[in-house]
């Protein structure tokens, strides 16, 4: 009887412990599919896909061969029915695009934050004038990056299906001309299951 | 022996605590009505002398009808003009919707409180909002965020918005007409002809304060074609709005749409802001929607008393006429674009035949609980049949009306539309407090004003 009844007490605990939430570590590159809703592995497939294609199109090779080119990154407009963060996807972008060493990149996030820096340099009386940076020296950007995420949503009963589609492209702000575009399509479909809490 | 007397079959007992057990461990609709729950804070909300605490209410978020509770709260930290905490709340909301929507076609939380429904109430049943509550969650998140300055944040929620209403509209294509009609996107004379019938059909399914919010955020946030989409369904429902005619004709001129020339000849041509003027906006909200009431027939089974009761709403309904506006130079009359009341009694009575069924179920289930007592009992002559007695009393206690609904809404909405020349205004509804607004030349001032009777709230942004 007693190696019954220790059972049970064991069965019991290990029932408790599974119950107990916990928390570990993952590979931030993992496939995560814990819903439907636009998350890390869209947005990695979507920089993945961008900056390949933008590093291996032909004019854009050529371009980056003898200098680099300095671009800015204009904000990628949200057209979805989500609320996504498209700032991370452009970080993301332009991250990758930096550590490929061709191309060079203004932050205009940070327009107002060295404007008051630069101000503080020269007028703020606190700074010796030889070492301070001067107003008007920076370089301008060459080209522009920018794009579109919009999606699809369609449900039926059990299906939820969502399409997304993220269109980037590279104007040269000289000529207006498009040098570079291409879009990154997702499509994830969900069905609910048929037993469950 | 006298210790039997009081006994209740244990199975039954571990039935009711095993339903009580699935279904979760917050019953706060169950024994007390939902409006009475409400109502202090509609009455706070309502007194002239704000103080607005949201403590409790927001505690029951996490409880098992706290779909219901966030959008309460959500609304009332709304009126009060607190759009950040709103607009969390609302998130909450949501996500509680969302829980739902990925449930499992069979769940066993599900079939937990159908059975706890049996035993006790339709109250044990978690709310799930019908579908113009989840469309106007979505709609007052946008106005949430446009009014917190985030109009990519407002988009998505009309995104949201649109989306769920498709589908509402896909849901009663197949039965109405009307919504046929509005789905092919003409303007249907026939409809106007029919008259006040077949156009409340429609409004009392689908509600044009939507469509039309949905509109004039598109419109006012550079989406005039998406605005023009919105702006045809609104009219589809609520033929007779002179503004939206307006809105309509306009747009098409302004598009070059090919309904422009049947719209001018049916409501005239398109008037058009002066050089240097700006234009006013008004979308009002009157009133609290009305509170579903209980309808208890008595009756006994087997000598045995039992009740039934179900949810209703009162033949009177009286709509408020439309409010003129003072103080933008003449008098701007505003007209209305929905009646919520509507749509809540038509929601009451798509639900019902389902409620029915539970009912008959119930009865039955109660009938054979307080049978199964009464024998066990009636066996021993000489003692007071306690435990039909308690049964009995348990029974009739636990029969209440399910009088859950989404209170805060506003009874009925209006909207009005005026150019006038840049400057600051008073302006005030017939004998409310004044308000100060300001209008910019070639910007759009929206004011959202609500009305809870006893107060008038006026909120404005330039655009």
């Amino acid at each position: 009887m007693k190696p019954m009844k220790l059972i049970f007490v064991l069965a019991a605990v290990l029932g408790l412990a599974a119950c107990q939430s916990k928390v570990e570590y993952g590979d931030a590159t993992e496939v995560e599919t814990v819903n439907e809703n636009f998350g890390s592995t869209d947005l990695q497939a979507i920089a993945a896909k961008m900056v390949d294609s933008m590093m291996t199109f032909p004019p854009v090779v050529v371009m980056t061969q003898n200098n680099r080119p300095i671009i800015f990154v204009d904000k990628i407009k949200n057209k979805t029915s989500e609320h996504i963060d498209t700032e991370s996807v452009t970080d993301s972008i332009s991250n990758k695009l930096l550590r490929s060493g061709k191309f060079r990149f203004i932050d205009m996030t940070k327009v107002d934050a060295v404007r008051k820096q630069l101000d503080y340099q020269n007028n703020a009386g606190m700074v010796d004038p030889t070492t301070a940076i001067k107003f008007g020296r920076q370089i301008g950007a060459q080209f522009m990056l920018y794009g579109n995420l919009s999606s699809i949503v369609k449900q039926d009963g059990s299906t939820k299906d969502v399409y997304y589609k993220m269109t980037m492209r590279l104007m040269d702000l000289e000529t207006g001309l498009i040098e570079w575009s291409d879009e990154k399509e997702i499509r994830k479909t969900k069905s609910k299951s048929f037993l469950g809490m | 022996m006298k210790r039997n007397a009081f006994l209740i079959p244990r199975s039954t007992v571990i039935t009711i605590l095993m339903c009580l057990t699935l279904s979760g461990c917050a019953f706060n609709s169950i024994l007390i009505n939902y409006p009475s729950q409400i109502a202090p804070y509609k009455q706070q909300i309502n007194s002239p002398t704000p103080s607005l605490n949201l403590d409790d209410i927001t505690n029951e978020i996490d409880s098992n009808d706290g779909l219901l509770y966030a959008q309460e709260s959500g609304r009332l930290a709304q009126i009060n003009g607190n759009f950040e905490q709103s607009k969390h709340y609302y998130q909450q909301a949501m996500e509680a919707y969302k829980t739902f929507d990925d449930k499992a076609k069979i769940s066993v939380t599900d079939i937990g409180s159908k059975a706890s429904s049996l035993l006790l109430n339709d109250n044990a049943i978690p709310y799930r909002g019908p579908g113009y509550e989840r469309i106007m969650l979505h709609q007052y998140q946008a106005l949430n965020y446009l009014f917190s300055g985030d109009s990519q944040g407002a988009m998505v929620e009309l995104r949201r918005s649109n989306e769920l209403q498709s589908s509402e509209q896909a849901r009663y294509q197949k039965s109405q007409k009307s919504v046929q009609a509005m789905a092919n996107g003409t303007i249907d004379a026939e409809v106007n002809k029919l008259g006040q019938s077949a156009g409340t059909v429609t409004s009392s399914f689908l509600n044009a304060y939507s469509y039309y919010t949905t509109g004039l955020l598109y419109e006012l946030l550079g989406q005039p074609n998406d605005a023009y989409i919105d702006y045809r369904k609104a009219a589809q429902i609520s033929p007779n709005n002179k503004y939206l005619q307006q809105d309509l004709v306009r747009l098409a001129k302004q598009l070059s749409m090919p309904q422009y020339d049947d719209f001018s000849r049916r409501w005239g041509d398109a008037t058009l802001a002066k050089a240097g003027q700006g234009q006013v906006v008004m979308l009002i909200e009157r009133g609290f929607v009305p509170e579903k009431q209980s309808l208890t027939v008595p009756f006994t089974i087997d000598g045995n008393w039992q009740t039934v009761s179900l949810a209703t709403y009162q033949p009177s309904m009286m709509n408020s006429a439309p409010v003129s506006i003072q103080g933008l130079g003449s008098v701007l009359k505003a007209e209305t674009i929905a009646n919520i009341d509507a749509l809540a009694i038509n929601a009451l009575k798509e639900d019902l035949p389902a409620a029915l069924v539970r009912q008959a179920l119930r009865v039955y289930a109660k009938a054979e609980m307080a049978q199964s007592v009464r024998s066990e009992s009636k066996r021993r002559n000489d003692q007071i049949d306690a435990g039909a007695i308690v049964m009995q009393i348990f029974n009739v206690i636990t029969e209440q009306a399910d009088r859950r609904s989404w209170l805060t809404l506003p009874n009925q909405a209006q909207i009005a539309r005026q150019y006038a020349d840049p400057g600051e205004y008073e302006i005030s509804l017939g004998n409310t407090q004044k308000a100060k607004i300001e209008i910019k030349s070639d910007k759009t001032t929206l004011i959202w004003v609500i009305d809870t009777g006893n107060r008038t709230r006026f909120y404005s942004i330039i655009l």
